[in-house]
């Protein structure tokens, strides 16, 4: 039993980021970490390696040739080995992009879960799980707060209107996991030391035999325009009244607004 | 046809979810402006049984992926089928898990432009144009599909980005998806459900939230604010803190790993304002704020800043606004 546990590397939370010129990202001199979300489910894989129901966790990531750090970070937390797919043609994918290179790539590393986090901090339309799902026509099992797998079929545990619901589909299955799994652990002195020594992988392109497409260049969408938001007012501040005195200075401004 | 609008509309027990009537809206909306119509692609349970009132809300006509109650996705291989048949400009899909779901499969099955989340979409000289919040909302961006591309583009569309209309009498055609090729999702399956007893509110839905954090204290400390939020007629909600502490239920949780609010009226309670829950609702309308420190980061972008104790001034405006409305 196989999982491949698919991240992303981003800029840092909070970092100060901005728009090129042609509207991209500005990655340069931009702090770079593992995407905050997929390190649970690098914990969820970890978990189920720990407790014996899989044999192996695999890393699989898509970027720039700095995405190595991100693998040795995740391979430093726990896992067997990591893959890094990079191409110069693949700056600026979109979603379909990417699903189609994670999608080739776990065509050939062949888990039996391949895992997401529940969303990328740097784009926020949670689609490349599905879309790799479809490409590669196996079930999707989506935000699951756990991940169990067992007896030839995977289960996610997930919200649903008012309480929660186990969702299962036979092996092979794509599958995500939320920030409910619980912390992740951190890299231990030992674990960082025995991360160089074990096994990363890159590949191009042409190793998926993707060469012949046009990736990038074939981005779907365009930004058009990119501005600051309209500016708001400045902060109106209520301090130092009594209780009594605030609840009546707030009312005023509930009722100027037609709030209430 | 080539200039329609297509919208995903969530149902369960013969209801629609309040994101299929504000979809509804939007894609009229969206059809006026390219000269086409508004079609619903139903699914979930009693889809059927209601999905001709989707007619009063602005759509000519709705097709039935499926109703029986299957997880979301098990209807994904009937929504493809019936997308490739439509032919559509665009197709407007809720931003909740099902819905990203959904969408996600029709990117990955038939190659289409995706967008959002969106705070709002157009259709200008008969090309589709969103507007995306981004980098923490301090940058809006416009984006557009790239010429000749494949269609529909599909649009992930935040909560109360369109307003149900009222009053509509219409009455949608209805007719069934043609069946989907055989296909994996069809195998994702409800193992075990377990609902809570209590009801809780869907917040995406609320007009008006009242949010409590780490600063509300305990599960008791949500009392007044539960009160609050019946005197102004809306809901709780909380941040991830108070979710974690277990003092309220995760469906309740508003950010990032939680729901994504659009209230007219948004009043956080003890919430420091962290990132993570800054883009769950920084499209709110109006936003107020209630803490103890005058340093809090919701100070920065909050429309009202209120130092002092929660404790205190929640109750005091609860009565406040009781008076006021002679209650």
């Amino acid at each position: 039993m196989k999982i491949v546990v698919c991240i992303k590397q981003v800029p840092a939370t909070g970092a100060d980021k901005r728009y090129t010129d042609d509207l991209r990202l500005d990655r340069n001199g931009v702090e770079a970490i593992i995407n905050p979300l997929d390190e649970y489910a690098i914990e969820q894989a970890l978990r189920l390696l720990d407790d014996g129901s899989v044999e192996s966790v695999t890393y699989l990531s898509m970027g720039p040739e700095q995405a190595a750090e991100a693998l040795r970070r995740a391979l430093a937390m726990g896992g067997d080995e990591a893959v890094l797919v990079t191409d110069s043609a693949l700056a600026g994918a979109d979603e379909w992009a990417t699903a189609r290179v994670l999608a080739a790539a776990l065509d050939k590393l062949a888990p039996d879960v391949a895992l997401t986090g529940m969303a990328s901090d740097d784009a926020r339309g949670s689609l490349v799980p599905g879309a790799v799902a479809a490409m590669r026509n196996v079930p999707l099992l989506s935000y699951g707060s756990e991940l169990k797998v067992a007896d030839g079929e995977a289960r996610v545990r997930r919200l649903s209107a008012t309480g929660f619901d186990w969702i299962a589909a036979p092996l092979p299955v794509v599958a995500s996991v939320t920030d409910q799994v619980g912390e992740p652990r951190y890299a231990s002195l030992k674990g960082i030391m025995a991360a160089k020594r074990k096994p990363l992988e890159t590949w191009s392109l042409a190793d998926l035999g993707l060469a012949g497409e046009d990736l990038a260049g074939g981005a779907l969408t365009h930004v058009t325009d990119a501005r600051a938001q309209e500016a708001k007012p400045p902060t109106e501040r209520i301090e130092n009244l009594s209780a009594v005195e605030a609840a009546a200075k707030i009312a005023d401004w509930l009722a100027a607004r037609k709030l209430i | 046809m080539a200039n329609d609008i297509l919208f995903l509309a969530e149902f369960t027990a013969g209801t629609p979810a309040r994101s299929a009537l504000e979809l509804a809206a939007g894609a009229a909306e969206l059809a006026i402006q390219s000269g086409g119509a508004a079609i619903g692609l139903a699914y979930g349970s009693g889809a059927a049984d209601d999905a001709a009132s989707l007619g009063a809300h602005g759509a000519s006509r709705v097709i039935i992926l499926g109703d029986d109650d299957r997880p979301a996705i098990a209807h994904a291989p009937a929504a493809v089928a019936a997308v490739r048949d439509a032919g559509a400009l665009a197709l407007l899909a809720p931003a909740t898990p099902n819905g990203r779901d959904l969408a996600a499969v029709l990117v990955g099955s038939l190659h289409l432009p995706a967008f959002g989340p969106v705070r709002a979409a157009r259709v200008v000289d008969g090309v589709l144009e969103t507007e995306q919040a981004t980098l923490q909302g301090s940058v809006v961006t416009t984006s557009r599909p790239v010429e000749g591309v494949a269609t529909p583009s599909v649009v992930l569309v935040l909560a109360n980005t369109f307003t149900p209309g009222e009053g509509g009498t219409g009455s949608a055609d209805v007719s069934r998806a043609p069946i989907g090729t055989e296909s994996a999702f069809g195998k994702v399956t409800v193992a075990e459900s377990h609902p809570a007893d209590a009801k809780v509110v869907n917040l995406e839905e609320a007009t008006v939230i009242v949010a409590g954090g780490r600063g509300v204290g305990g599960e008791e400390g949500f009392g007044p604010l539960r009160d609050l939020a019946a005197a102004l007629g809306g809901a709780v909600g909380a941040s991830r803190a108070a979710a974690d502490a277990g003092w309220i239920p995760y469906q309740l949780q508003i950010g990032q790993t939680g729901k994504v609010v659009k209230p007219s009226l948004y009043i956080g309670a003890g919430i420091s304002g962290a990132i993570q829950h800054r883009v769950g609702m920084q499209t709110a309308e109006h936003v107020v704020a209630i803490n103890r420190d005058p340093d809090a980061p919701i100070g920065e972008f909050a429309d009202l800043f209120v130092v002092g104790d929660l404790f205190k001034i929640v109750p005091a405006l609860t009565d406040e606004i009781r008076r006021r409305s002679g209650a």
